[in-house]
């Protein structure tokens, strides 16, 4: 019990820490939403009506910073989270994100459990088959591609696969813009074929890592006394494989899974940004650009959630399968 | 954002001149002049034939369909609220339609739209107009001078859209109906303001904006489907496209030719200008890096015209707290030193022309230039000899190295290279030029409160050139260093500057150039601010099915996608070739 | 909570910490990775502090040749779409890549041995407060806010970069650093030193890190990975200082004159493959030395070894 106290405890603190930062890092640095305003139109149009009209759309620049502060806590958690005053002006925030959220947990989210999945499934073989063909030719080349930068090998299949090749495939957008959303073949095969290249770029540079990872869990695994049992008690390899040691190798992985959230999200942002993809990673990165307060604000708290809940997922992932844990809590 | 240059332009070139500041806000002359569809002072042409001010008189047959590359950064939020400034460029000219039309290009030449004529009083401080008749919105109900009155008076009672300051700064008084007449008081002279409410502002129905959703808050409500008397309605719009369909019930008979209208949204310029060089989209309206291998040279159909509309300029600091930019000898020597046609061509990559010293962008305001004071200054050529000369009386020499900062934008890539381009030409005479690269943001501050040496900023510009010459230097455009200014960012001041500005609302038509010119001869004698290369409307255009553009040889409107209203005058002019067999 | 938050594979370094001290420079040289990945990474100190070497181009960033060069004998990689020798930028921009991956590697490595070794020796209130620091820094998605501080922190100079890597790259080491201390506590070469009435700093600075030179060394090899990979990223987005010279602001200048589609590859194919190989460097050194600290992990070279292994998995 006391274990789940604390371990609320931590996510409670993480959350406001996250928020708190969030609220003012941008504020306490040059720029307002008035003078982002004032350049999109160019100087032309009067400061004193965009500033009004900003005031209509929630925007209380003079109020004290620590009330504001207050309402800010306050309305994220009960979910008001108010209108854009950036790029996208008058549109109410949830709807925004409700807009772009599908798109990444449609391509990024997808992406990323396969890759993890994959690169679980691969690691648990390359380590049992240890030293074999499959183990002698894949860390050298997965050492490399986790070291890729995401954005540039967005860059280079764009070049080979769409600039080379007339637009052989898609390189930006989530869909064709001449369809309209439904569910009929041509939009659906437009947004499969649109998340590709996209989609290409997020597993081989992501794929590598948890294949390594699963590896080397997996051979330390395999030195431990309660494998070694196993396979003097004779039971099969593939049992021993998959139960013994595939499960306990498996749970560091899970957790790095979740802590790696965090970084998918990142990388989502590069990627989204190299194919412009509507997706949240590419919003934050415009809500910045046009300091648009309230969406930025949204965005981070939904990514630091994102990343709490995929922890908290976790920590009954590993107490289910590992009962060292669960008399522990 | 990815922006090839200093492009994105985001209204029509307007006029908001003069920012909060001051009472007596910038405004513009309505000469109706010589231009060729409308008369001085009662432009009247008869409903249902107005075609005034297209490419060509013949009516064409309806049909086809065109699409837009405007690359607006992010996805489409579907609001069409005029009053919005984040979304207006998609209502207006394609839904709202203003009083009258005045074009930026052809010396204010004015077509009459929603109003069929006006008339001023004698002193200038009250207007009446005409109203169109038979006029339908595109719900059914009929459009009525009680709808303009209601707009105007809307601006009145939400500051948040009156954008231009109509109420605050331009002095309005009332805006009545009677009948089908409209009357408008203002507490001083207002012809310079004219092009404000009569172009800029749409008119919107007060059955839709003066109940339910629309009456509960006009200046943030949606305005998902918007009801207007313009060419087209919105059918339908979603996050990444807006689709336009002709509206049945237009009120110019026969128009508009083109049936539908796409407009994409792009996040960036390199699929826009990808969609634009295949023939994809037909119509661009941003800045296409090496123009001629990747659009130009794909079809014989691709063509391009970019007119000038301002001032791309450096901005000395002249505020005595800066010792060196607020020398005179200094501004003159920089200003004689530099071959702007060399940074035009190698930092504009030839897309942009060369300004000039007395501050008019040529060649679109030619009549207020006057070339003779220019070469007279020695302002005509570079000079570096003179340069040096200059800079050696205010203490510097390429020994003795004045060094200076300037500040730009991150991410305008033609502005960096026009800066190294200048930091080379300043380097001889002893002027060492350090680019300082700056965040948006941080830029914006800088800029507005005068933190600055030398500053690389695009002036907003107007209909005439007094618009852009009373941002740059009315002194109530300034503020103290460490204040905001509006628009006088250098900090220039000259009161026989601001007794001029004063006397051009209620001068005529022959006085306001000479005013002009006397304007800019303070350009060419005290050197406030240094243009260096004329900022352009970005504009592509396909002529495979589509004709009718605007072109150098008849400019009837603005041609770039985001100018409104001026976007209404080229969708009601192109037509399909295909349509008409 | 700490098990749950350590993973990979570096922890397991702590069971036999002593005996490996001497072997570590000879288990380098035997390694063929940590090889490869040292060549890498001298070639391009080389590059960063005599650049001079490898181009006749003084000012790399000075607008002075034919703009959109194809590659030629006089222009190795053919110019940009400014007039820019691309080779001399790429040579040019080795230094300010390298020293962003050393330096901010350097410090977080510091920060997280500083906040991770003294959490865990110090116990009590003091690693309940430094621990809970270390986890909310190590779960907050730190890129979003990268973004937003650097777009903010007004010039995106060399120093805010560096600071801001520092700041967001120190948790992952602090944490495993932490959990290796705290298996070491109760070793009996630690008790000894108490027990000798050695002070808590002598102990800490003379018997606990020598322990741990293997995973602090693995740690500044992931940190300097995670700083390039993440400068050239800011970079690429516009968040560096434009003006500087680095394989970030050089994609980020390609990407912003369109090369990929105006027929310029190279401009941005080529920084990003330096930047790629600068992190395969690391991330070879890195997993050299997970292997050399722990055994487990080499790779096993005799035929026969792994016949004798993999044939009870038989199926």
């Amino acid at each position: 019990m006391r274990y789940v106290v604390r371990r609320l405890g931590f996510f409670l603190i993480t959350l406001w820490a996250a928020l708190t930062l969030n609220f003012f890092i941008p504020r306490f640095m040059p720029g307002s939403p008035l003078d982002a305003l004032r350049v999109r139109t160019k100087d032309k149009l009067s400061p004193a009506a965009l500033q009004e009209m900003l005031t209509s759309f929630g925007f209380k620049p003079n109020q004290n910073i620590f009330v504001q502060y207050w309402d800010y806590l306050g309305n994220m958690v009960t979910g008001k989270w108010g209108i854009s005053i950036g790029g996208t002006l008058g549109q109410p925030v949830s709807e925004i994100v409700l807009h772009a959220l599908p798109w990444t947990v449609g391509l990024v989210g997808v992406v990323t459990v396969i890759a993890f999945l994959i690169g679980s499934l691969v690691g648990v073989v390359a380590g049992w088959r240890r030293g074999g063909k499959l183990d002698s030719i894949l860390p050298p080349i997965f050492v490399v591609t986790s070291a890729l930068p995401y954005f540039w090998v967005g860059l280079i299949l764009i070049l080979v696969f769409s600039v080379w090749t007339n637009g052989f495939l898609p390189s930006d957008f989530n869909y064709d813009n001449s369809l309209q959303p439904s569910f009929t073949w041509p939009f659906i095969g437009s947004v499969l074929q649109h998340a590709i290249l996209p989609g290409a770029t997020i597993l081989i540079t992501s794929v590598g890592g948890w294949i390594l990872t699963m590896r080397n869990n997996m051979i330390t695994t395999l030195a431990e006394d309660y494998v070694r049992m196993g396979r003097a008690k004779g039971l099969s390899g593939w049992r021993v494989m998959t139960t013994y040691a595939g499960r306990n190798a498996f749970l560091p992985n899970l957790s790095g899974f979740a802590m790696s959230l965090g970084f998918v999200i990142s990388g989502s942002i590069l990627v989204e940004y190299v194919f412009n993809y509507p997706g949240l990673g590419y919003l934050l990165y415009n809500a910045v650009a046009n300091t648009d307060y309230p969406v930025m604000q949204v965005l981070f708290m939904l990514f630091t959630v994102a990343v709490l809940v995929a922890l908290i997922l976790c920590d009954f992932a590993i107490a289910w399968l590992d009962p060292r844990a669960r008399t522990k809590g | 954002m990815k922006r090839g240059g200093s492009i994105a332009v985001l209204l029509a070139v307007s006029l908001f001149a003069a920012g909060c500041s001051s009472a007596s806000t910038a405004g513009t002359t309505s000469t109706g002049s010589s231009s060729a569809s409308a008369g001085a002072g009662t432009p009247a042409v008869g409903s249902g034939t107005a075609t005034s001010g297209s490419a060509t008189g013949a009516a064409h047959k309806k049909g086809g369909e065109v699409t837009i590359a405007n690359v607006g950064g992010q996805t489409w939020s579907c609001q069409f609220n005029p009053f919005n400034p984040a979304v207006n460029q998609q209502a207006l000219g394609f839904v709202y339609e203003p009083l009258v039309f005045v074009n930026v290009l052809k010396n204010q030449a004015e077509t009459p739209m929603l109003a069929t004529s006006y008339k001023w009083n004698a002193t200038k401080t009250s207007i009446v107009f005409d109203i169109r008749q038979g006029v339908k919105w595109s719900d059914g109900q009929a459009f009525t001078a009680k709808d303009v009155a209601f707009t105007f008076n809307l601006l009145k009672k939400y500051p948040g859209t009156d954008l231009y300051a109509l109420w605050t700064g331009a002095g309005m008084k009332s805006v009545t109906a009677a009948g089908n007449q409209v009357t408008m008081t203002f507490a001083g002279p207002a012809t310079t303001y004219f092009f404000n409410f009569a172009n800029q502002v749409g008119i919107v129905p007060e059955h839709i904006f003066g109940t339910g959703a629309g009456a509960a808050a006009p200046d943030t409500w949606a305005d998902p489907n918007p009801v207007g008397t313009g060419p087209f309605t919105v059918s339908p719009c979603s996050a990444n496209n807006i689709q336009y369909l002709a509206n049945p019930t237009y009120w110019q008979t026969g128009k508009p030719y083109i049936q539908k209208v796409q407009y994409p949204a792009y996040l960036d310029n390199g699929p826009a200008n990808l969609d634009l060089a295949n023939g994809k989209a037909q119509w661009g309206s941003q800045f296409i890096p090496s123009i001629k291998t990747f659009y130009l040279a794909k079809s014989s159909d691709n063509h391009t015209w970019s007119p000038p509309t301002s001032n791309v300029s450096l901005y000395p600091n002249n505020d005595p707290s800066h010792p060196a930019t607020s020398k005179l000898a200094v501004r003159q020597a920089i200003a004689l030193a530099l071959d702007r046609n060399q940074v035009a061509a190698i930092g504009e990559n030839g897309q942009q022309p060369a300004a000039n010293q007395s501050g008019i962008v040529l060649p679109t305001f030619e009549k207020y230039y006057d070339a003779a004071a220019v070469t007279a200054a020695g302002y005509d050529k570079p000079n570096a000899t003179k340069a040096a000369a200059l800079l050696a009386t205010a203490g510097y020499s390429p020994s003795n190295p004045l060094n200076l900062s300037v500040i730009t934008v991150t991410g305008y890539t033609d502005w960096d290279a026009s800066l190294a381009v200048i930091k080379q030409q300043l380097a001889p005479i002893g002027i060492n030029i350090t680019v300082e690269d700056l965040a948006q943001q941080s830029y914006n501050t800088k800029l507005y409160t005068g933190d600055f040496d030398l500053a690389y900023y695009g002036s907003a510009g107007g209909p005439t050139p007094y618009q852009e010459l009373r941002q740059i230097l009315y002194s109530k455009n300034s503020a103290p260093i460490g204040k905001t200014a509006a628009t006088n960012f250098e900090r220039y001041s000259n009161p026989a500057v601001d007794k001029l500005m004063d006397q051009y609302p209620a001068a005529d038509d022959a006085t306001q150039v000479s005013i002009i010119k006397q304007i800019s001869l303070a350009m060419i004698k005290d050197v406030p601010v240094i243009p260096m290369t004329e900022n352009v409307d970005w504009f592509q255009y396909n002529t495979k099915d589509i004709d009718g553009w605007p072109t150098p040889d008849n400019p009837y409107s603005q041609p770039a996608a985001f100018n409104v209203p001026d976007v209404g005058q080229v969708l009601t002019t192109i037509y399909s070739k295909s349509a008409q067999n | 909570m700490t098990a749950l938050l350590v993973a990979g594979a570096g922890t397991d370094a702590a069971d036999e910490p002593r005996r490996r001290r001497g072997g570590l420079l000879s288990s380098i040289l035997h390694s063929r990775k940590a090889l490869v990945g040292f060549f890498i990474f001298f070639v391009f100190t080389v590059a960063a502090i005599v650049p001079q070497l490898f181009t006749s181009v003084k000012d790399p960033n000075a607008l002075q040749f034919t703009p959109a060069l194809p590659p030629s004998g006089d222009h190795l990689l053919g110019t940009t779409a400014l007039g820019q020798d691309i080779w001399a930028q790429l040579i040019y921009g080795t230094r300010e890549s390298l020293i962003i991956a050393v330096v901010a590697g350097l410090f977080a490595t510091v920060l997280s041995v500083l906040v991770g070794v003294s959490s865990a020796y110090l116990g009590g209130i003091a690693d309940d407060v430094l621990s809970m620091i270390t986890n909310i820094f190590l779960v907050i998605p730190t890129f979003p806010l990268i973004i937003i501080f650097a777009t903010y922190a007004g010039k995106g100079t060399l120093l805010v970069v560096l600071i801001v890597l520092v700041v967001t790259g120190w948790s992952y080491g602090a944490n495993q650093l932490r959990a290796q201390t705290l298996s070491l506590r109760n070793r009996d070469f630690l008790e000894s030193a108490r027990v000798r009435g050695e002070r808590r700093s002598y102990i800490i600075v003379a018997e606990v890190l020598p322990t741990m030179i293997s995973l602090i060394v693995a740690n500044f090899l992931g940190a300097a990975l995670y700083s390039v990979l993440t400068a050239a990223g800011l970079q690429f987005l516009g968040l560096g200082n434009p003006n500087s010279i680095s394989w970030g602001t050089m994609l980020y200048w390609s990407q912003n004159q369109q090369a990929l589609q105006t027929g310029m590859p190279l401009w941005s194919i080529a920084p990003g493959l330096c930047v790629a190989l600068l992190g395969t460097s690391f991330a070879l050194m890195n997993y050299a030395f997970d292997e050399i600290s722990n055994p487990a992990l080499r790779p096993v070279r005799r035929r026969r070894v792994k016949r004798k292994r993999t044939s009870p998995a038989g199926h």
